[in-house]
């Protein structure tokens, strides 16, 4: 969806329009998801961390000069929440049998037992060997059909001209791992 | 782009997906009647109790931080699978406190004591937020949608 079209969203919510709100949170929420999950958070925490951020989008509803940066508004907040949630930690206690519970998963993928799909856990296999830039940038730009480069060029600090060439260099590299395994097939 | 590219991303949207409550969660959070003063931010969340112990009898604690105050909750499971939340504002004040639960069970409302203790008994299981309204009743502080 782009940007214009959140944008409009936005402003139709600002308005109090309920449904203009819920279709920007179904829209967005895979993004903030995926940014908070490539912080390192555990999934209950990312799912705190995406609300806290919407909470906080809400209370500075009126202060938005450009509705059309909700997007990189959302993913630089969700990134900010995540980085002080990781910061400020977790403590399990004592009969340990919760212990692990408040350890960061290392990267996006979940569980290896979800994959039960021969080509997805190959897949898996060379995507988590890709760098950690990859790895948020595909993970992002999997989640919108028409990503927007603009927003995430500047929730991420990176040159908004270099978003689109790293995805380019990125996928090229995991398709280049996947035609040399012979696990992956044709 | 080509299918094999395409596939790939396809494959990789669907690694890791959002709970699927996650909407919901966000939807229930920000379904305020009025924007809040003041986000609170979950800072730390311990659980107490296991098998070790009788069932029922499972402990959770959970601290909210906004930069006015704190609000730290314990939730503890009751044998008729209600619970009850015990509370406490930091620093201690004899505001109203609401507990939202999705429509259409009725929000409740307790003040606190001058310390700040509230107690929120027979809850039932599900999502829930707290509210803590100012002392001229408008400016509050929210908490994130939790699920009790």
């Amino acid at each position: 969806m782009s940007d214009v079209r959140l944008g409009a969203l936005l402003e139709r919510a600002r308005d109090g329009d309920r449904d203009s709100l819920q279709e920007l949170v179904r829209e967005l929420n895979p993004v903030l998801w995926r940014v908070a999950r490539g912080q390192g958070l555990t999934a209950e925490d990312a799912a705190d961390v995406v609300q806290t951020s919407w909470l906080e989008l809400l209370r500075r509803l009126h202060e938005i000069r450009t509705p059309r940066a909700v997007t990189a508004w959302l993913i630089t907040a969700t990134r900010r929440e995540a980085w002080h949630r990781r910061h400020r930690g977790r403590r399990d206690v004592p009969d340990g049998t919760l212990a692990l519970d408040g350890v960061a998963d290392p990267g996006p993928p979940p569980d290896q037992r979800l994959l039960t799909d021969e080509r997805d856990r190959v897949l898996w296999t060379h995507f988590s060997r890709l760098s950690q830039r990859c790895r948020d940038l595909l993970g992002i730009v999997a989640q919108v059909s028409r990503p927007d480069y603009s927003a995430i060029a500047e929730a991420f600090g990176m040159p908004h001209g270099s978003i689109g060439p790293t995805r380019g260099r990125c996928l090229a590299k995991l398709r280049e791992m996947l035609l040399a395994d012979p696990t992956w097939g044709a | 782009m080509d299918p094999l590219d395409a596939e790939i991303l396809d494959r990789i949207a669907r690694f890791d997906p959002p709970p699927a409550d996650l909407d919901d969660r966000v939807l229930f959070a920000v379904e305020l009647g009025s924007p809040a003063a003041e986000v609170a931010h979950r800072a730390e969340e311990t659980l107490v109790g296991s098998g070790a112990r009788a069932a029922g009898e499972r402990t959770r604690t959970i601290t909210f931080d906004a930069d006015s105050r704190s609000v730290m909750i314990t939730v503890v499971d009751r044998p008729d699978n209600l619970v009850r939340i015990d509370g406490w504002l930091a620093p201690g004040a004899a505001l109203r406190v609401e507990l939202r639960r999705p429509e259409p069970a009725p929000a409740r409302t307790v003040t606190a004591d001058d310390t700040g203790r509230f107690v929120f008994d027979e809850v039932p299981h599900g999502l829930a937020q707290l509210l803590v309204h100012g002392d001229n009743g408008n400016a509050r502080v929210v908490t994130p949608s939790l699920v009790l």
